[in-house]
C-alpha cells in the first residue's frame, strides 16, 4: 500500500509523538478516506462509519505516545479502527450471515468468465458487497484488508495481530465462504 | 484392484492438498514445485478447476471494490481533534 513515502511518514509520526498536532492532522488527511472505506464494511451506514473513523483517530492521537514504531503507522491505525468498528457492529442488530459450510454447490452455473456488460459488472459488485457484509466478522477483515484494500499478507497479518501462517489460513477459509455465497447467488439466477 | 485403490488414495491426497493451497497459488506464494503440484491436479480435477476459476474471478471483482471515491472524512476528524483541545 502506497500512501506517501515511509520515511516521510516516519517523520510525521515522530513529530506527532512529540505533540505536533499539525503533523497528526497530515496523517489524518493521508489515511482517513481509506480507513473510512474499511470501517464502512463493518458497520451499518456511512454516518456510523464516519463516527467510528473519528473515534479511531482520537484514540490514535491520545495513544500515539505508546506507538513503538515496530509496525507501519497505518497498520497500527487500522487495528484501532477495526477493533472500534467491531465494538460498534456488536451493538447493531445482527445481520444474516453466510453459512460456514464450505461444500460446493454442484448445480451452480459457471460464473468464472468476466461479465461482459456494465449491468453484469454492477451485479457482481453488488453481490460482492452484500456477501462481504454477510461474512462472520472474523472472516470479513482478512478479505477486506488483503483483497479489497490491497495490503500485503505481512501488513494484513500485522493489522489482525496474527502470524502470517494463521492469517493465510483464515484468508483462504474466508475466500471459500465468499465464493460459496456467490455460487448460491448465481444458482438462484443472480436476483 | 489394489492399483486402482492406491491411485484413488493418491488422487484424494492431492485433492485435499490442492484445495488447501489454492489461495496461496493465486497469490503467487508457492514455490515452483508446489505450483506444479497444484497445476497437475487442477488439470485432472473438474472440481478444483472450477473452484480455482471462480476464486480468480471473485478476486478480480474484489480488487475492483477497492477504488473508493474520496469522501472528505478527514475534515470531520480534524474538527473533532481541534474540539478535544
Amino acid at each position: 500500500m502506497q500512501l506517501g513515502s515511509a520515511e516521510d511518514e516516519d517523520l510525521l509520526v515522530s513529530r506527532a509523538k512529540a505533540g505536533d498536532r499539525g503533523a497528526f492532522e497530515e496523517l489524518v488527511r493521508r489515511h482517513a478516506d481509506r480507513l473510512h472505506a474499511v470501517v464502512l464494511r463493518f458497520v451499518a451506514d456511512r454516518e456510523a462509519a464516519e463516527e467510528v473513523t473519528q473515534e479511531a483517530f482520537l484514540r490514535a492521537w491520545r495513544g500515539i505516545g505508546r506507538f513503538q514504531g515496530r509496525s507501519r503507522f497505518f497498520t497500527w491505525l487500522y487495528r484501532i479502527g477495526i477493533n472500534e468498528a467491531k465494538r460498534r457492529a456488536a451493538r447493531e442488530p445482527a445481520e444474516q450471515t453466510i453459512s460456514l459450510d464450505e461444500e460446493p454447490i454442484l448445480e451452480a452455473p459457471d460464473w468464472s468468465e468476466a461479465p461482459d456488460t456494465r449491468a453484469q459488472q454492477s451485479d457482481l459488485r453488488r453481490v460482492l458487497e452484500s456477501s462481504i457484509r454477510a461474512l462472520p466478522v472474523k472472516y470479513r477483515a482478512p478479505v477486506i484488508l488483503r483483497d479489497v484494500e490491497g495490503l500485503t499478507t505481512e501488513e494484513a497479518a500485522e493489522v489482525m495481530d496474527l502470524s502470517q501462517a494463521a492469517f493465510k489460513s483464515r484468508l483462504h477459509r474466508a475466500r471459500l465462504l465468499l465464493r460459496r455465497a456467490l455460487d448460491e447467488h448465481f444458482r438462484e439466477g443472480g436476483e | 484392484m489394489i492399483r486402482r485403490f492406491l491411485g484413488r488414495r493418491r488422487y484424494m491426497r492431492e485433492h485435499r492438498w490442492t484445495h488447501a493451497h489454492l489461495s496461496e497459488y493465486l497469490d503467487g506464494q508457492l514455490g515452483p514445485d508446489q505450483r506444479e503440484r497444484v497445476e497437475a491436479h487442477v488439470g485432472i480435477c473438474p472440481h478444483c478447476s472450477r473452484v480455482l476459476a471462480t476464486l480468480r474471478r471473485m478476486l478480480e471483482g474484489l480488487h475492483m471494490l477497492g477504488a473508493q471515491p474520496q469522501t472528505g472524512v478527514a475534515n470531520g476528524v480534524i474538527e473533532r481533534l481541534r474540539d478535544e483541545d
